[in-house]
């Protein structure tokens, strides 16, 4: 059957604006770890749907701002994550944990802000919430309940294996040339496993899959077009657990030196829509987090995470350990990444439509919400 | 005649048997490979054949595990009670009063600057070049032709990949690895990472 993903969805910049402020600026998006922010006046930046956001640890209590001041719209805070009060680098503005302005230095000299007007300057403030180690953003004035989004078993499973998340983390990008949208659709497709990764994702484990009934290919339009209609909707699109069989997980010495998350030797997978892939390949010792960043329509930053379970104790190597495993991902995702550039390059506005088959059906539910939201005003 | 033991594994073991073979006429010089198992563990049993008054052991285990590994068996070595003297080329250009300290290799056509320390079981492979008063702390690994300015500091287990310059007066952090061919000009972190295959620097956040 015919897929509803004409080729402009992937290449058109309108497209990808519509994306951002439909989608990303509505959804709960992963926004960093909290052991990055764990110690007073800890702050990671981010630009998330083309709004910089500050995440900041004030006494404890974790915020999310926007990063830009109010005075000069200089940026507050610099780098990917450091440690520094929340005060603008360029004239010194500072602000509280309520994104309130603390301090102008020499206010009422140069200044001369009415009362009013020094009270009513504020930064946006976004809602986060915390998973286990793991933050969620929303930017939206109205965010949805976490809940609206994500399953709750989904939720609870994703919760507990963030739980046991390491405090020493590894991180990289990689600068994809392809659209966002076929990560997800290839995460969600393990048809390609066997043959893409052929000689190593495929010789260490087998992901089963099924191609349901008719019933569930998504060939009708949506029913319920109302706002909590398209949430509910997008429910079934983040599932995870213990997706792939692994044989027995090789004893290297490491393993001891960590807090097994679980007890299942099993290739675990949590897929949280729209651009979220956690992945542990060894049953619950280790876990790679990764994080597809729209930046153009044919631009995708891949963002990666490494970390352990929880350490038993502190030991010289262990930052060795998450590179060898780092390296190891790389070989798989560096697979996958070269055949969604060559897909994108393919592309054009004439196209051929894909087809796809019964097993396809999740990615045709996404595109038939996908769709409806980009061709008509309705809004989650 | 005494012994001189080169253990380890790999190319750089090989490399370092022949320089030791080249240099010492008086002594047996002899290669023993230590295998790993499927687990990366070394099979340490080949050390009880080995006694140290009968001669004395080089360590030759390349960069990997983030020369973690040469560490391993240079501590077995000197637990054993090895003395596990240094290989400086006689074709390397090293200042007198420069300090060289246990295991550690120099290889042909490396310049070490004036009062430069090199400490325990560092590599500093063949044409690389360190400046006046620099330091190099343990278990370090200079790739052959790396420029390295004066006043360098350099953090224990880091890794100097060729094509990399480092300016003077730079501190590079444990166990960092400049892998990019480029002038480094600002101080690096610990355990960050410039490796080609990647298009950002990897790095590590939290312990």
């Amino acid at each position: 059957m015919q897929s509803r993903m004409h080729p402009k969805y992937y290449l058109s910049q309108e497209i990808f604006d519509r994306e951002q402020i439909k989608i990303f600026r509505k959804v709960w998006l992963f926004a960093g770890l909290t052991s990055l922010v764990a110690e007073n006046n800890a702050f990671i930046t981010r630009k998330i749907a083309g709004i910089p956001v500050v995440i900041q640890n004030f006494k404890g209590e974790i915020k999310a701002f926007e990063n830009i001041c109010l005075h000069r719209s200089a940026p507050l805070q610099q780098g990917f994550c450091g440690r520094r009060a929340l005060v603008c680098p360029y004239h010194a503005w500072s602000y509280d944990a309520t994104g309130a302005v603390k301090n102008i230095p020499d206010c009422e000299a140069i200044y001369r802000f009415s009362a009013d007007e020094k009270q009513s300057l504020k930064l946006r403030e976004f809602a986060l919430k915390q998973v286990g180690s793991m933050l969620f953003i929303n930017l939206s004035t109205e965010p949805m309940a976490f809940e609206e989004q994500f399953k709750p078993e989904f939720v609870a499973l994703m919760e507990s294996a963030a739980q046991s998340f390491d405090t020493e983390v590894m991180v990289t990008t990689w600068h994809g040339k392809f659209n966002w949208k076929l990560v997800y659709e290839n995460l969600r497709d393990f048809n390609h496993v066997k043959f893409l990764h052929a000689k190593s994702l495929a010789a260490i484990a087998d992901f089963p899959f099924e191609a349901p009934i008719q019933a569930d290919l998504a060939l009708t339009p949506l029913e319920d077009i109302s706002i909590p209609g398209l949430r509910k909707a997008m429910r079934p699109f983040s599932y995870g657990g213990p997706e792939g069989k692994i044989d027995a997980v090789r004893p290297v010495p490491w393993l001891n030196m960590v807090e097994r998350w679980g007890t299942e030797d099993a290739y675990f997978n949590w897929l949280a829509y729209p651009n979220l892939h956690i992945a542990c390949g060894n049953g619950g010792y280790s876990f790679t987090i990764e994080h597809h960043i729209p930046i153009a329509p044919g631009q995708t930053d891949i963002e990666i995470y490494f970390i352990t379970a929880k350490k038993k104790q502190p030991y010289a190597a262990s930052y060795q350990v998450l590179l060898s495993n780092m390296h190891y991902s790389k070989t798989i995702l560096t697979e996958d990444i070269d055949m969604l550039e060559q897909v994108q390059s393919a592309l054009h506005i004439d196209a051929p439509i894909p087809t796809q088959g019964a097993y396809e059906s999740t990615n045709r539910q996404i595109e038939r919400w996908y769709t409806e939201l980009m061709e008509t005003e309705h809004e989650i | 005649m005494k012994s001189r033991w080169v253990v380890g594994t790999g190319d750089y073991l090989d490399l370092a048997y022949h320089a030791w073979t080249q240099a010492s006429a008086t002594e047996d010089v002899q290669k023993i490979t230590v295998p790993q198992g499927a687990d990366y563990e070394f099979d340490l049993s080949i050390f009880d054949t080995l006694h140290p008054e009968l001669g004395d052991v080089f360590i030759a285990v390349d960069d990997r595990f983030g020369n973690f590994k040469r560490m391993e068996l240079f501590r077995v070595a000197l637990e054993r009670g090895f003395t596990l003297s240094s290989f400086v080329s006689a074709n390397a250009d090293v200042a007198s009063e420069a300090k060289i300290g246990k295991n550690v290799f120099i290889g042909p056509q490396a310049i070490i600057g004036h009062h430069c320390k090199i400490e325990y079981n560092s590599v500093v492979h063949a044409g690389a070049q360190i400046g006046a008063n620099s330091h190099l702390r343990a278990s370090v690994w200079i790739e052959p032709g790396v420029q390295i300015g004066s006043r360098v500091e350099i953090g224990t287990h880091a890794i100097i990949r060729t094509g990399a310059i480092v300016r003077s007066g730079i501190k590079v952090g444990k166990g960092a690895e400049l892998g990019w061919p480029q002038l480094y000009s600002a101080d690096i972190a610990d355990k960050t990472v410039y490796d080609t295959r990647y298009d950002e620097p990897i790095l590590v956040y939290g312990s």
